[in-house]
């Protein structure tokens, strides 16, 4: 298996004029851009602009990606370059925090003041993660550890199978399975959400 | 939804799925909205799991840059005129071409007239289609000064007469004329083909000529 064929063959469609492809690329990475721009930035609207920007500079940059690392890290890349080239002109110094699992206590001070503005989004944010959190719980506990390798420890399928002795094609169905028994509820959410949400916007 | 397709789309999004069925599953998912939610609402999977706190997981981002995307040209609109641009550095290209053609046409005319007696129709034509430029004196030809037949300062030069040379067959000729004639200029090419045409006959006859004469002699 090639490492990033997924990436590349979306990559490609762009490359060859197809914008859609992009919007697959945008919405695969968006949460750990704006996550990465984080650490620079403070305010999550602010994250994203700086988010948003280096999608189009990557966007515009394609014709010279030439697939000689992963898009990823091409991405992270530009992302990082942004979003320092934006503190300097903003005459702001890098805020170096990361917040992470094991810091919900910073969590809450940054997360509620960066969300103060929309906190009908912070709301929908909140359902959202709670919504996934509850369906993860409700899973066979094979399922559940498929993905929990996959998502959060970033296992490729034969390592997980090397981890739960069981063959590949089983770790990709269980992965599969996870995910559209979290999916099943999260549309739900999804579509009343972001219904509400245009309504508020 | 076909249960093979979302399977297709988990292992994709986990960057399993082999390279020829993402090529496939690439092009629907850049024109199936429904997919592309899908595909979307993973990624949100993924996020909580890793608890990616403080990043909205509802933001319209991808819609915004979408947006955007919207009012540039597509990328293969941008390449079409770069590739025209680094076309136009192989300038030396057809100037190269054009050098070796001529250089093949001056190389197989003087083989020519080495091979051909002279006197005949195909011998005048070769000495009319042979290409402009300097004149080369090498094996089988020899400086008109040497030969006393032109004005001093005339650069032709004339066949040397080799009374053993080997007559090749015209049909031969023609189709080595025919073979190479994407490398010769249209002129030429007529020309000679127009003198083998012409030849023929004569050919035929000095054939009749030489059986006639070791005829003779038996």
């Amino acid at each position: 298996m090639s490492a990033d064929a997924s990436d590349l063959s979306l990559v490609r469609r762009v490359q060859r004029g197809d914008k859609g492809a992009f919007d697959a690329l945008v919405l695969k990475y968006q949460h750990k851009l704006v996550k990465l721009v984080m650490r620079y930035v403070r305010n999550p609207a602010e994250a994203e602009d700086i988010a948003q920007e280096a999608f189009i500079k990557a966007y515009r940059a394609l014709p010279q990606f030439r697939g000689d690392s992963a898009f990823y890290t091409w991405l992270y890349r530009i992302a990082i370059n942004t979003a320092k080239n934006a503190v300097v002109s903003r005459d702001r110094s890098p805020i170096e925090y990361n917040i992470d699992a094991s810091s919900d206590e910073s969590y809450d001070m940054h997360g509620r003041m960066k969300d103060s503005e929309t906190p009908e989004g912070l709301v929908l944010t909140d359902e959202i993660r709670s919504t996934v959190n509850a369906a993860i719980d409700a899973l066979p506990e094979d399922l559940r550890t498929a993905i929990v390798l996959r998502e959060l420890e970033g296992l490729s399928y034969e390592e997980i199978a090397a981890a739960m002795d069981c063959p590949v094609g089983t770790v990709r169905s269980r992965i599969f399975r996870a995910r559209e028994a979290i999916d099943r509820r999260l549309r739900e959410v999804f579509e009343g959400g972001l219904g509400r949400a245009e309504e508020l916007g | 939804m076909n249960e093979e397709l979302d399977s297709q789309l988990s292992a994709m999004f986990d960057d399993e799925l082999p390279p020829a069925e993402c090529e496939l599953l690439a092009r629907r998912l850049s024109r199936d909205e429904q997919l592309k939610a899908r595909w979307g609402r993973y990624a949100v999977v993924g996020a909580v799991i890793r608890a990616e706190r403080g990043v909205r997981l509802n933001a319209p981002l991808a819609g915004r840059v979408s947006a955007v995307l919207l009012t540039e040209p597509s990328l293969a609109a941008q390449s079409a005129p770069r590739s025209a641009r680094r076309g136009g550095v192989r300038w030396w290209q057809p100037v190269a071409a054009g050098g070796l053609a001529a250089s093949v046409a001056a190389v197989s005319i003087l083989w020519l007239r080495a091979q051909l007696p002279p006197g005949t129709p195909a011998a005048a034509a070769l000495a009319s289609a042979q290409p402009a430029g300097p004149r080369l004196s090498g094996a089988g030809v020899v400086p008109a000064s040497v030969t006393g037949a032109a004005a001093p300062g005339d650069r032709y030069v004339v066949p040397r007469i080799r009374p053993g040379a080997v007559l090749v067959p015209s049909t031969e000729l023609a189709n080595y004329v025919v073979a190479h004639s994407m490398f010769s200029s249209p002129v030429a090419r007529r020309n000679l083909l127009s003198a083998f045409m012409t030849s023929e006959p004569a050919a035929a006859a000095a054939e009749e000529l030489q059986d006639d004469v070791k005829s003779a002699a038996h």
